[in-house]
């Protein structure tokens, strides 16, 4: 009978699910684990090396055999643990890791080959003939590594992030996490009680003894209904806390919708957790002893057997036996028989062992076989060299418990071993500030200690923060001790298995010390011991111990492997925090994107913005042939574009001059006002960090522009200039990116565009001349400002609006202008107008480049203390020869092709050879040809030379003849205007 | 991380973007004689200590005030902060 | 008066009002903004007669408000004065300060709720503040997925978020789904 009596599941409702295909039933608080025991399913799934058959080991997140593929379709999700999957209706779930059916599984081969897999095979095999490897090696171990298979389907659910705050975040809900919540909560500060599990209750709901007068989860629920009415208090059921992290901060994933069939909102959440005290109340994990076939289904650890018999009512065969080292195994024999299970074999080591119940008691003795290959059917044990075989359906093994002292150990703290307790404890000092721990997790493990612990720790936490709280009252429990008898392993000559998730053996352990790896961490690494899902939670302390053994050094002298999170998988949706697609990230439109777009313009991403790339017309069938129409038309008549994303910042103040004069290599404190001026920005090292233009609309008002792509790291740089560098100044900064759409108008047609929509302002070449600047209105009394700047090298102006009317102006531009040929254009026309006119941009400004380089050098005033200004005179800068220049195809039909390499015609194309390169490249409408600009080796003194682009990728080369930089009108004439 | 801003309190770290060593404060006279070898130490050398560190940091994502936090590399462990301009005209008195 | 016709943030001719559930969130494009930074031996100026608030507040007087956005330096708001030049009246009011326009710069949500309740869940969704200790007076600029945010609790069941403007769409899909998320939850 493998469903008892008894057990915190809903008896009324019944739940339909199904693994492999086959169907079952089960009721609402099962998991699937549970269910399938309780269904007398021991075979889960095939183990990850060897492809032997595995049942389920435990029952909780540290379970490394019953892993299964959860849902199916989109959904599916591999890896999970069937220990923690709430059962649901119409739940679907398929095992994992085999090559036909489950009970026959055609990779199982790998068992009988298991000489050639022992620990660190790959080190020494797949190396030989070396041809073999790419083509016949990889190939097989890529098909045989991992453990699941994804969907491949891109992911239906949505996932979500939330930021908590508290003064005490308790981690944890089993017997010391409640009496810890309930000491603070009570107390009115805020208490965050979080819990991996779907109930809170911990242990307590896994044992058969009373609190008080009370069963246990009686008083779970009581406490727990105390909890919930609290508003200081909040609950977070399915949480896992993974990670411990700076200063209070911890990482939780709340699993929100895995329990349902769909979720309704979100599937996950990640919070993060700021909380001034911490408790961690996360228990303790069993260890199981190791001895020849322990791996084979049926056989588990014997709390989480416990566990199935009182919390979920299943047992999944008729017949029991238990092998344990300590008191608590006892415990578990004695549980079962009160439930009617029949106990054929206790064994104990130790040879005073007593027994708690009524039960075949074999003291001092060890088990040392199993037989049962899909599903364990004998037992051998083992006393004085005399073996005898016992029946028995499911093993139950109890080798001691080990704190779960994970987060505790997330700052590198270092758990001390414990020889009263034979376990880990966490260290007394060095673990994460603010962070204390309580009950089982610290080696308060009674049912008693762990109560009065958790409720002592609350108030020690609370008084650190100056508060006071009163122990709750707390009820009488068990204080019995577990009597640790230290048994490692069961010696033997057959394969016992220590990591049942990466199948790794005690013989294994033994390989690893013969190589020399006897450090843990190469240990760890070279027997991928505790490297899988469950990252050893159930060996890592019992592979230690047996290396220590090994070795002849003490246990605390092996030491443990470093702790770090997440303490449990945790997926990357999660930690994306949701936003995917088009939201992934932030996008930034500018202030004519609605007409843009009505107008079918193509548009770009340039960082986070949005930008109008070309604006087809009808008819036309290539990009090519927008962006030459909408050069053409612009130097021809005009052309408008939305320059708005160019970074602006306001600078005010008496010393405002001067300051940019020390942030920009040329002069800019004697700019006139109503004008404006290139501003060369270097970075500290000499080389040139950004540009842009300086206008002065009054003595002590600037406004000045950046790159785009610079916006936000030049605005740093200003603000560390006026309150690092300079906090003497009187200057104040603020970005104003954002406030004013801004318009280039540009084109022999500009000023006559202008004229029309600016209110009687004078425009004429003598009123407003090249580079003047002035505030004014436009379309009948809107405040605007007005700059005669020029990127395109034409007569050209940006307007610029509050930015809620830049729409509007767009479109009346447009419109106002049509006679006038007046042409949207996007950010491929402004790039081959600047290319057409050599003027630099991000490609030219990369870091790399000098003003010296830029044909700039002059432009470095040594008449003042400027960024940069010093190391511009170094040495090695000054040798620097490579300067800019132009570039032609001497075939018009060749291509220009930015990044390629420049060398001298007929010299080999090497590193020593090489004289520079291209930077920027288009197609001109108006040379007829691709034109670009580069860094050439003495540039300038080469006009009309052919020279070499490489291309070594596609393995060609092309003839460039060096030209100037300013394809038209390269006098600046139409400027001046 | 924390970062005790000394006027708002207890910030994130992720307000903040970070620039280096608070020696960044310490900026040769480029007018001076012998600022060239000067300024070669300023941008290029750090002592970068296992250890108590001032460094410089932005408030990004809050005022925009540049602080000055000492803290303990190895720890993480932040034993104050103050406003980079307090520290900078302290420095030129 | 131009006869350009403006648009919302998010690109509309109306700026946008939409309730999900308890809360209602809607585009205040009638809000003018400027900032005010003190200069060099400016003492501290009472602009309309407001006094402004220290770091991380919020102080409202008659249809002007103010907050704290760094030392020395506010950002002054004027309800329903968006379409006037109210950076040159700050400035008439503050002569020895430094005072720009910054009406256009912001996209301003205004997000009310009848109690505390919905705007502290919100909260928790999308800032790294502690909605506890951000009372009615409250202002600080954080993080808002990857963007930078005002938010400002104006009253118990009031919070405006302030966000560039270019990023409107962005900021409202954030608002807007976790609003969508509370209620359906």
């Amino acid at each position: 009978m493998t469903r008892l009596s008894g057990g915190l599941i809903d008896r009324s409702k019944t739940l339909r699910f199904s693994f492999n295909g086959q169907g079952y039933t089960g009721h609402p608080g099962d998991t699937l684990a549970s269910a399938l025991l309780a269904n007398g399913v021991r075979l889960v799934g095939r183990s990850f090396k060897y492809h032997r058959p595995r049942g389920i080991f435990a029952a909780g997140s540290e379970e490394p055999n019953a892993l299964v593929i959860l849902r199916g379709g989109a959904r599916a999700e591999p890896n999970t643990r069937a220990t923690v999957a709430e059962l649901f209706e119409g739940l679907e779930a398929t095992s994992q890791n085999h090559v036909g059916p489950l009970g026959f599984d055609l990779l199982a081969v790998n068992d009988l080959l298991s000489p050639f897999f022992a620990a660190g095979f790959y080190y020494k095999t797949f190396m030989w003939p070396k041809v073999f490897w790419e083509k016949l090696y990889e190939p097989m171990i890529r098909r045989a590594a991992g453990l699941g298979a994804m969907s491949m389907q891109p992911d239906p659910d949505a996932y979500d992030k939330g930021f908590l705050h508290c003064d005490l975040l308790v981690i944890g809900g089993g017997a010391a996490g409640l009496a810890a919540a309930l000491t603070a909560a009570r107390s009115g500060v805020r208490v965050i009680l979080a819990d991996e599990d779907f109930r809170l209750g911990g242990r307590l709901l896994a044992e058969g003894e009373a609190l008080g007068d009370r069963p246990a989860p009686d008083w779970v629920a009581e406490a727990e209904a105390e909890l919930v009415s609290l508003p200081n208090l909040r609950i977070l059921r399915r949480t896992t806390v993974f990670g411990a992290f700076d200063h209070g901060i911890y990482g939780a994933v709340e699993r929100v919708g895995d329990h349902l069939p769909t979720p309704a909102t979100v599937r996950q959440t990640l919070w993060r957790i700021t909380a001034k005290r911490i408790i961690l109340a996360a228990g303790a994990t069993e260890r199981h002893i190791p001895f020849a076939n322990n791996d084979r289904p049926g056989i588990m650890l014997a709390g989480a057997l416990r566990a199935y018999v009182h919390r979920w009512a299943a047992c999944p065969a008729d017949k029991v036996a238990i092998f344990t080292s300590n008191d608590d195994g006892h415990r578990t024999a004695a549980d079962l028989v009160a439930k009617g299970v029949q106990v054929t074999a206790v064994i104990d080591p130790r040879r005073d062992a007593k027994a708690l119940g009524q039960y075949p008691l074999f003291a001092g003795s060890v088990v040392t076989d199993t037989k049962g290959r899909l599903g364990l059917s004998h037992v051998q044990i083992t006393r004085d060299a005399a073996p005898v075989w016992i029946k028995a359906g499911v093993l139950g093994v109890a080798g001691g418990w080990n704190p779960n002292l994970h987060l505790a150990s997330h700052h590198r703290g270092r758990p001390e071993w414990s020889e009263a307790h034979q376990a880990f404890l966490p260290a007394p000092a060095g673990g994460p500030p603010g962070l204390t721990v309580a009950g089982a997790a610290a080696g308060q493990g009674t049912t008693q200690a762990a109560l009065m612990n958790g409720a002592e720790a609350a108030r020690a936490a609370l008084a650190d923060l100056g508060i006071s709280a009163n122990l709750p009252d707390l009820p009488a429990a068990s204080d019995a001790k577990g009597n640790q008898h230290p048994l490692w392993h069961v010696p033997g000559k057959a394969r016992a298995w220590v990591d049942f998730q990466n199948d790794v053996t005690v013989k294994d352990i033994k390989l690893a010390h013969q190589e020399n790896m006897r450090p843990v961490e190469h240990l760890k690494r070279w027997t991928t011991l505790g490297m899988a899902t469950d990252q050893g939670k159930t060996a890592n302390v019992t592979a230690l111990a047996v290396m220590a053994e090994l070795t002849g050094q003490s246990i605390p002298q092996t030491g443990t492997t470093i702790f770090r999170p997440p303490y449990t998988p945790v997926s990357m949706a999660v930690l994306g925090g949701g936003d995917t697609g088009p939201h992934f990230r932030p996008r930034r439109l500018t202030p004519s994107h609605e007409w843009a777009a009505a107008q079918g313009a193509v548009f770009v991403e340039v960082g986070q913005w949005m930008r109008a790339q070309y604006f087809p017309r009808p008819g036309e069938t290539t990009w090519r042939q927008t962006v030459d129409r909408e050069v053409l038309a612009t130097r021809a008549g005009v052309g408008i574009c939305d320059v708005t994303t160019l970074g602006k910042v306001d600078v005010q103040g008496r010393d405002a001059g001067a300051f940019l004069d020390r942030l920009y290599a040329n002069p800019m404190a004697s700019l006139k006002v109503g004008m404006v001026r290139y501003g060369l920005m270097l970075r500290e090292d000499g080389h040139v960090y950004d540009d842009g233009t300086c206008a002065r609309l009054a003595e002590d008002h600037y406004v000045v522009t950046t790159t785009t792509a610079q916006a936000g790291p030049v605005y740093r740089h200003m603000e560390f200039a006026r309150q690092c560098l300079w906090p003497e100044l009187d200057v104040q900064l603020i970005s104003t990116t954002d406030a004013w759409a801004q318009f280039s108008v540009a084109g022999p047609n500009a000023r006559r565009l202008l004229e029309r929509v600016v209110d009687g302002f004078d425009l004429s070449n003598e009123a407003f001349p090249f580079m003047a600047c002035a505030p004014l209105t436009v379309c009948g009394g809107l405040r605007a400002r007005l700059f005669r700047i020029s990127f395109s090298g034409e007569l050209a102006y940006e307007l610029a609006v509050p930015a809620r009317y830049g729409n509007a102006l767009m479109a009346r531009l447009v419109q106002v202008g049509a006679d006038l040929g007046a042409t949207p254009y996007g950010t491929e026309a402004l790039g081959v107008m600047r290319i057409e006119k050599g003027h630099a941009a991000g490609n030219e400004l990369n870091g790399q480049t000098t003003a010296q380089m830029l044909g700039m050098g002059k432009m470095v005033s040594a008449k003042k203390d400027a960024i940069g200004t010093v190391m511009t005179r170094r040495e090695g800068m000054l040798a620097e020869t490579r300067a800019l220049v132009g570039l032609q195809p001497v075939d018009p039909a060749d291509p220009v092709t930015a990044g390629a390499h420049l060398f001298a015609e007929g010299v080999a194309q090497d590193t020593w050879s090489d004289q520079g390169w291209i930077t920027s490249a288009c197609f001109s409408p108006h040379v007829g040809s691709a034109i670009g600009l580069g860094f050439l080796a003495s540039g300038t003194t080469r006009l009309g030379e052919v020279i070499v682009a490489a291309n070594p990728l596609e393995g060609k080369s092309t003839r460039l003849r060096v030209v100037s930089p300013h394809f038209v009108d390269p006098e600046g004439g139409r400027l001046r205007d | 991380m924390l970062i005790p801003h000394p006027l708002l309190g207890p910030r994130d770290a992720q307000e903040f973007t970070y620039l280096g060593d608070a020696s960044l404060l310490n900026r040769p006279d480029g007018m001076a004689e012998g600022a060239l070898p000067a300024f070669c130490d300023y941008v290029y050398l750090r002592d970068n200590p296992a250890g108590i560190h001032r460094e410089l940091w932005f408030h990004e994502q809050g005022d925009r005030s540049w602080l000055v936090v000492t803290r303990n590399t190895l720890t993480h462990e932040i034993l104050g902060a103050e406003l980079a301009r307090d520290v900078a005209l302290r420095r030129q008195k | 008066m131009t006869d350009l016709s403006p648009l919302s943030a998010l690109g509309d001719a109306l700026p946008l009002t939409i309730a999900i559930g308890p809360l209602t969130i809607r585009e205040n494009a009638g809000m003018a903004l400027a900032s005010l930074t003190l200069r060099q031996g400016s003492g501290e100026p009472q602009p309309f007669g407001l006094h402004l608030p220290g770091p991380g507040g919020w102080k409202a007087t008659d249809g002007i408000a103010a907050f704290w956005i760094g030392p020395g330096a506010w950002m002054v708001e004027a309800e329903g004065r968006a379409e006037s030049d109210f950076a040159a009246a700050l400035k008439a009011e503050a002569r020895h300060c430094s005072v720009s326009e910054q009406t256009d710069g912001c996209v301003m949500f205004e997000i009310t709720a009848a109690d505390a309740a919905p705007i502290r869940a919100l909260l928790e969704k999308l800032v790294n503040l502690d909605a506890q200790g951000f009372a009615p007076g409250s202002a600080r600029r954080t993080g808002l997925e990857h963007m930078s945010v005002f938010v400002i609790r104006r009253a118990e069941g009031h919070l405006a978020l302030l966000a560039m403007r270019s990023a409107a769409g962005s900021v409202f899909h954030a608002i807007e789904t976790a609003a969508r998320r509370l209620t359906a939850a």
